[in-house]
């Protein structure tokens, strides 16, 4: 598998410029940083869409079906007499059903940012523990075999002040 | 951000060194608070209840008419505890408050031990806390199911999601802080945050995903916050017992959980900032802007204790004015009443000076107060209610034994014991966070912006 390149940067904005140079050339770019960049890398390389708000909606609806079928069905299956008392009750079945609504919504919430960002993930993966101290890393995929010094290149003139050569598993 | 930002131009480097070095580096101080705490609750709270358990609840204060009494005065003030960490946090981070940032994972982690306390004085008040398990929802042949009409059933749902959630909240967004320091440690805590940091790399799609995310969490803890503290308000109100059956509790239990969260996070800040020497990151700014909310907090708090007062002289029924005058004007529970009025209600409003927030003698001494007064609070609703139900021969001082007075120390230690593992397992300021508060860097843009 042909390796990737890695540019460290110390400014976010050259590496915005070098990431959107190279993707227009057709390289895969991902970016590694300390900081979520949001608002910076959705200008320069387009927003993706937030599929996280599916998983929540789905948990807090799972969540409100099950607190209604919890409180009701048990209900039904132990029939408790309290002195008159109904024995299926709106209010607590509300109650309960909204707090396991926002517990499972929590849960479903947590599995969908799991899902999506393909996390936990042990094995060995490109990285260089500088991007998560004061550096802005720029991971250039896709590249043949006579393009990497033009790559290596293209990310110095934008201002990277180290470029590593990286195996990628 | 500019002119919101809290603390001065740290470089990034530092930030990560920082955070590191308080997780590291040990003092002996912290040795002897740790071992001091670990004594404490073996010996205030272990052997008490030790002992309670195998003498029975005849140890403590409980007898006729008030069967409730310091333990559960106890969870209600440890369940106030936790509700600004997380709610706090919350909020502040829907409204983009920038001074969250160096604060909200201490704030977090108490939030989390507060829980705990506040549960475990659920089993201790239990007296045979071995039969828990008649109160979990699995099919038996007994017949026996739970009820979910009562109150207490929605304590179990409202606390355990809380406390579920909470713990999530804190871990989620200490993600991308957990890979930073596995990157900067050795031998076995190498281990331990790999594994705890999930193999988080920060890539764009991985903090796409979590600042995505992250507003769900928040968006959630919210009104499940406010839902707790009503909830637990309503294991009294819902009663038909004088100076417990009142409208006005939710509220009032809310407004008193996030007032004694705040004082609760101004103490621990004060004590985090000295401790860990993080002075430039938990800055004046902070105690600044937390001693505004108190100042809010307090007037919202000695209005709904006024409106309280008055609606139960305004009824102007003999049980509902015995309540008042057994509270308010007979000792020994007078005392504590004024006593807590003056915590409350008169020292806060020392906040409202600038030079006051920003020192921390008067701001440690004015946070303490408050929570003084807020476990009196706590402590007055439970011992002047019951002990004066509707009659009279019935009536009965309610004194905690000191089996429950050694217990109630001894919560205090359990919960700065478990801080204390925090600090030195977990990063307790946002390193991420702080960088976003530090600025972005730009070269074009002359520095940070």
């Amino acid at each position: 598998m042909n390796p990737v390149l890695l540019g460290l940067y110390k400014y976010v904005d050259d590496m915005i410029d070098a990431a959107g140079r190279l993707r227009d050339s057709g390289y895969e770019v991902s970016i590694l940083s300390p900081i979520p960049l949001g608002h910076e890398i959705e200008e320069a390389l387009g927003e993706p869409k937030n599929h996280i708000r599916y998983f929540t909606f789905a948990g807090a609806i799972c969540g409100f079906l099950f607190g209604i079928i919890f409180t009701l069905g048990t209900a039904a299956m132990y029939v408790l007499p309290r002195g008159g008392r109904p024995i299926f009750s709106a209010t607590p079945t509300l109650l309960i059903s909204y707090e396991t609504s926002i517990l499972i919504g929590v849960f479903f919430t947590l599995i969908g940012f799991f899902l999506m960002a393909r996390l936990p993930y042990y094995k060995k993966r490109v990285y260089d523990p500088e991007v998560n101290v004061d550096s802005f890393g720029l991971l250039v995929d896709g590249i043949r075999e006579d393009k990497y010094g033009e790559v290596e290149r293209v990310l110095k003139e934008h201002g990277a002040k180290e470029v590593k050569r990286l195996e990628k598993e | 951000m500019g002119s919101d930002r809290t603390i001065e131009q740290i470089p990034y480097e530092d930030v990560n060194a920082d955070v590191v070095r308080t997780m590291t580096e040990t003092g002996r101080l912290y040795y002897i608070f740790l071992f001091l705490s670990m004594a404490g609750v073996v010996v205030l709270w272990g052997l008490p209840w030790a002992y309670q358990i195998y003498t029975g609840q005849g140890v403590t204060g409980l007898q006729t008419p008030a069967f409730w009494g310091i333990y559960l005065a106890n969870f209600i003030f440890w369940i106030g505890i936790s509700h600004s960490g997380t709610l706090l946090s919350a909020i502040l981070f829907i409204t983009q408050t920038p001074w969250r940032r160096s604060i909200y994972r201490s704030a977090e982690a108490m939030t989390f031990f507060s829980v705990m306390t506040a549960s475990i004085f659920v089993f201790v008040h239990m007296g045979r806390p071995w039969n828990f398990y008649w109160t979990v929802p699995y099919p038996n042949q007994r017949g026996l199911w739970l009820n979910f009409m009562s109150p207490l059933m929605f304590d179990v749902f409202a606390i355990s999601t809380y406390a579920t959630s909470s713990m999530i909240f804190l871990y989620f967004g200490s993600i991308p802080d957990l890979a930073a320091v596995r990157d900067r440690v050795k031998g076995w805590r190498k281990e331990v945050y790999t594994i705890l940091s999930l193999g988080w790399r920060g890539t764009d799609a991985e903090w796409h995903w979590l600042t995505k995310a992250y507003p769900f969490f928040a968006v959630f803890i919210i009104p499940l916050a406010v839902s707790v503290h009503s909830i637990v308000s309503w294991d009294f109100a819902l009663s038909k017992v004088p100076g417990l059956s009142k409208t006005i509790f939710a509220p009032y239990f809310v407004v008193g959980a996030i007032y004694s969260g705040s004082a609760g996070i101004v103490t621990l800040m004060i004590f985090l900032r000295r401790g860990l020497k993080i002075e430039k990151y938990i800055t004046k700014t902070h105690f600044d802007k937390l001693g505004m909310l108190l100042v809010v907090m307090s007037l919202i708090w000695s209005y709904i204790n006024v409106v309280e007062v008055f609606t139960g002289w305004y009824a102007d029924t003999s049980f509902e004015t015995e309540s008042l005058r057994y509270r308010m004007f007979t000792p020994p529970f007078s005392y504590m009443y004024w006593l807590m009025i003056f915590t409350n209600t008169v020292m806060p409003l020392f906040l409202i000076f600038r030079k006051v927030r920003r020192s921390m003698a008067p701001a440690l001494i004015i946070s303490l107060g408050i929570n003084v007064g807020m476990w009196i609070e706590r402590y007055l609703i439970i011992a002047t209610s019951l002990p004066r139900k509707f009659h009279p021969y019935m009536w009965n001082d309610y004194i905690p034994s000191l089996v429950e007075v050694s217990i109630t120390l001894g919560s205090f230690c359990f919960f700065t014991m478990m801080f204390l593992m925090f600090v030195k397992l977990w990063p307790s300021v946002s390193i991420y966070e702080v960088k976003e508060d530090i600025g972005i860097p730009f070269r074009r843009k002359k520095g940070h912006h």
